[in-house]
């Protein structure tokens, strides 16, 4: 397994799209907090401006480094069959479970490692205008905090399961950001309506509806008068929803993977 | 030592391997024959388990996926290309060295081996085919095996990169090393296979060496020359060998050895002034053998410039077979 794992930390370290896709996420990232710090620094520090600072806007439905990360998850199985590198790569490294155990290790390594350097540079920045990151190790805002990296790994894992399950890149980018931005916000609208209210007990299965669940202060907010009764899932619930949903993605193509054809 | 038994695949209604078994030697080079389509690329990836389908491939006594390191005791090049093209070439073996246990040093030894050294640190999607096999090489290499798999190693390369290969083939086989290389160049496997597996149609042809595999498969003519050659025709054709004319008055005989045909001059007092025996070219020999088992045969030119280009299948495979090895 240890050679497995160098194998696929030198296939990700020697892909300059790794660098370039780790720098766009953390600097969109990081915009937030700056942007904030530049327009309302002069406003106190309430949790919800540290939670959306840190995690750099994902809980208000902009989750830029998951996104990014999402993307090299993609890249970590749809590359091997774009760029036809699975071929010498099941040649180096036939036993092929070991082969995907090794990119799942590897990539939510890297994942959780740089989610959690973002919200430390984050923390810097808004250190910097606000002169204080309070509550962080307090709830609501530690499991927030703790659910963003949760959400983030979750991501790239659903994205690293789209390139295996689809053998290549565009079809995985099309399903991971067409079904959070239109197939589940269409779904969530369709629920208000009287004639499609039978979708309203679908609405807490959302994969990655539920998932942005994981980062929310207030669970509470997507309640209220004058709204369907979605009947949500508590936090890690709906984290769990968003991993079943990943690990179905990931089983399924991992099964494929051992019966297909290179 | 590979030992491949009962290899089979199937495409849908397509078998496109078909029940093949034979021994690949060490010490020798073993070219694996057959025209486009009849299965030798997918033959070999079923000898290395990328391809699902039916039978056994044992190196060395071992089956490829259970092979803990197998670079280091089988190297293979299938693909022309198999590159990320943002990834130089010196990364791309190292990334395949990392799983086997193969440092870096060797990682450079086997680039300068190949003749890429000064450019190793580029990017191989700016290489030539040429250069993007001698990299797919030096992949191969890469763990120093005692088994070689090549599917078609000399295609892009110039005529001094293909001597160079034959060469490299020839030496590494003389070390002792096991060589199975697939190619449709018949002239380059002339002059570098010892052995030969051919297939048409993913059925075996022949599994032996070349020579026997040219005495099989071509009809040996002996050609006379004399000054009564005509009359000498009927004498021939007496003895029941088949007689044709060639040029210049020569005659074509087959099916009669060349000391009958002396000896036949002789009683018949018949003056000769040529009496050699004609052997065939591996070519020759290949297209006797597969000649009905290609997949894709294009129409012949039409006189007068119309060619419909259309690919036909022909009505059935080869199903002569040779070799004593033959499985």
């Amino acid at each position: 397994m240890l050679d497995a794992l160098r194998f696929e930390w030198t296939r990700l370290t020697t892909l300059r799209s790794t660098y370039w896709l780790i720098g766009i996420g953390l600097l969109c990232s990081l915009a937030i907090p700056v942007i904030a710090g530049i327009a309302v620094s002069d406003d106190p520090l309430i949790p919800e401006t540290v939670a959306a600072g840190l995690n750099g806007g994902a809980a208000f439905g902009i989750p830029f480094l998951a996104v990014f990360m999402a993307i090299i998850g993609i890249f970590a199985t749809g590359h091997e069959y774009r760029h036809g590198t699975i071929q010498p790569t099941l040649t180096a490294l036939p036993q092929r479970s070991r082969l995907i155990a090794s990119k799942i290790l590897v990539v939510s390594a890297v994942t959780v490692a740089v989610t959690v350097f973002s919200m430390a540079l984050n923390a810097l920045a808004m250190l910097v205008f606000w002169g204080e990151v309070p509550g962080l190790f307090e709830d609501p805002l530690r499991s927030a905090l703790l659910g963003y990296v949760v959400y983030t790994l979750i991501y790239t894992l659903a994205g690293l399961g789209l390139g295996l399950l689809f053998r290549g890149v565009p079809s995985a980018l099309v399903v991971i950001f067409l079904a959070p931005l239109i197939i589940e916000n269409l779904i969530f609208g369709l629920s208000f309506l009287p004639m499609a209210d039978w979708l309203v007990p679908v609405v807490k299965f959302l994969p990655f509806s539920s998932g942005a669940r994981l980062m929310s202060l207030n669970l509470m907010e997507m309640s209220g008068e004058g709204m369907p009764d979605f009947d949500y899932f508590g936090r890690w619930g709906s984290g769990g929803v968003f991993a079943v949903f990943a690990a179905l993605i990931i089983a399924a193509a991992w099964i494929l993977f051992k019966k297909r054809d290179a | 030592m590979i030992t491949a038994k009962g290899l089979y695949k199937r495409y849908r209604k397509t078998v496109a391997v078909n029940q093949l078994s034979f021994d690949v030697r060490p010490g020798v080079v073993t070219g694996f024959l057959g025209p486009n389509g009849s299965g030798k690329s997918t033959t070999m990836r079923l000898m290395l388990g990328l391809d699902h389908g039916e039978g056994e491939t044992l190196f060395d006594g071992e089956s490829f996926t259970d092979i803990r390191r197998p670079m280091n005791k089988v190297g293979t090049l299938l693909e022309a290309k198999p590159f990320h093209p943002t990834r130089s070439a010196r990364n791309h073996l190292r990334m395949l060295a990392s799983a086997n246990g193969v440092g870096d040093k060797r990682v450079d030894e086997v680039m300068d081996l190949v003749g890429l050294g000064s450019v190793k640190r580029k990017k191989p999607k700016g290489y030539s085919l040429g250069m993007a096999q001698r990299l797919g090489l030096a992949q191969a290499l890469l763990g120093d095996p005692g088994i070689l798999l090549l599917d078609e190693p000399t295609n892009g390369l110039d005529p001094h990169g293909i001597h160079w290969m034959r060469d490299m083939l020839k030496h590494l086989a003389a070390e002792g090393r096991t060589i199975f290389v697939s190619s449709h160049l018949l002239s380059e496997m002339q002059l570098m296979a010892d052995e030969l597996v051919v297939i048409g149609r993913g059925t075996m042809i022949f599994n032996g060496d070349v020579d026997q595999f040219v005495r099989d498969f071509t009809q040996s003519t002996v050609i006379v020359r004399s000054p009564s050659a005509d009359g000498f025709v009927s004498a021939l054709e007496g003895a029941g060998a088949e007689v044709a004319k060639g040029k210049d008055g020569e005659l074509v005989v087959s099916g009669m050895e060349m000391g009958a045909v002396g000896h036949l001059a002789f009683t018949e007092n018949v003056e000769l002034s040529e009496l050699s025996t004609r052997s065939a070219s591996l070519e020759e020999a290949f297209m006797s053998a597969t000649g009905s088992s290609e997949e894709f045969v294009a129409a012949e030119p039409l006189a007068g410039g119309a060619n419909p280009a259309a690919a036909t299948s022909p009505a059935a495979p080869a199903t002569k077979t040779g070799g004593a090895d033959n499985a």
